[in-house]
């Protein structure tokens, strides 16, 4: 795969298959759908999908590469083998049954970050246990209490588009987890444009599906 | 000499974790109850059964008793600005309900508020699949 070389560094290669697609229009032929559905990808399921600012409207690009490692992500669900390697510890793939558990886990922060971009509460609904919490300062304010102000927060705020979450850090002590999210970029009606927030997830394995119990949050 | 500021954090997140460490050891939940927050949740499972709520983490530390022998070890201290997480391992463990040489694993988030640090969550988990804590 020679195209999973940096689109940024490399030259253009005449020659070559183009590293960027240059619109909406060719990031849907890529892969194979309409327009409108990759569209609501980039909203709702993460697809890497870049802006150029210019004076009336923005254009949209994709890098090839990175829209192939999304693809590849995906499309990548726990198959029999995977299932049976978490719960069958004598299996010789034991050794990756910390990966099951740590794929598990970001599964369910990518959920959060989906509704996050698209400012849709529902949409990361499920990545929260029903007695979740959140905690934390905005503006100097303290907020306390039940998850569903994270909710409101996100329907009000709106699309974030442009957010770049990266994992900081993902512990797994069996049942629990604590997982450390950077989100640089942060934009919409409440969050204004370009902040940052460091988050921290509390998680729990229940019933064999991870949640999130509590998010705590430092705005910067 | 004055201490940096990420010492004079440090320490009052330990301070308060010791709270914490002097309830569990005394069996008296008000040592503990200071230092967490009034919204403070607890999570976690024991045995299959789910506990949730600080009500039951202070109704249990009351029931079980003195644990003079706990040896609690903090594994992490991070600090993002107002934020913190503390990893504790606890060895040790004994009492009414504990039983005897249980280990207990324990995430705690911090927040700080205009009173110090406090905890705004405890996740654990109880290395003793075949007893719950109300055993």
């Amino acid at each position: 795969m020679s195209d999973i070389v940096s689109g940024v560094f490399a030259m253009p290669e005449r020659n070559t298959p183009q590293k960027t697609l240059e619109s909406w229009k060719q990031i849907a032929a890529y892969l194979e759908r309409s327009e409108r559905t990759v569209r609501r990808w980039e909203a709702n399921e993460g697809l890497p999908v870049h802006r150029r600012e210019h004076e009336k409207q923005d254009t949209v690009f994709a890098y090839r590469h990175e829209i192939e490692a999304w693809n590849r992500l995906r499309t990548k669900c726990p198959g029999p083998s995977a299932i049976e390697e978490a719960v069958n510890p004598t299996s010789p793939k034991a050794a990756n049954a910390y990966l099951v558990e740590h794929d598990a886990i970001t599964r369910t922060m990518h959920c959060y970050i989906a509704g996050a971009r698209a400012g849709d509460g529902d949409l990361m609904r499920p990545a929260f246990h029903p007695s979740a919490t959140i905690s934390g300062y905005c503006q100097g304010v303290e907020y306390t209490g039940s998850v569903a102000h994270v909710f409101r927060w996100i329907d009000e705020n709106g699309p974030a588009p442009n957010i770049t979450p990266r994992f900081a850090r993902i512990e797994i002590i069996e049942t629990i987890a604590v997982v450390h999210l950077e989100v640089e970029h942060w934009s919409g009606k409440l969050a204004g444009a370009n902040a940052r927030a460091s988050d921290v997830f509390t998680l729990l394995k229940c019933d064999g599906e991870w949640k999130i119990t509590h998010k705590l949050f430092h705005w910067h | 000499m004055s201490k940096s500021e990420y010492l004079t954090e440090y320490d009052q997140i330990v301070q308060t974790m010791q709270m914490y460490i002097d309830g569990s050891k005394q069996g008296k939940s008000e040592l503990m109850r200071p230092a967490f927050h009034p919204n403070a949740s607890f999570f976690g499972y024991a045995g299959g059964q789910l506990a949730v709520g600080t009500q039951f983490l202070f109704d249990w530390i009351d029931r079980n008793g003195p644990a003079p022998d706990i040896e609690p070890r903090i594994v992490s201290v991070d600090i993002l600005d107002s934020i913190s997480v503390v990893r504790l391992e606890v060895a040790g463990w004994s009492g009414n309900l504990a039983g005897s040489g249980v280990r207990m694993s324990d995430l705690f988030t911090l927040l700080k508020t205009p009173d110090g640090w406090k905890i705004i969550q405890k996740a654990f988990h109880w290395h003793a699949a075949e007893r719950s804590l109300a055993a």
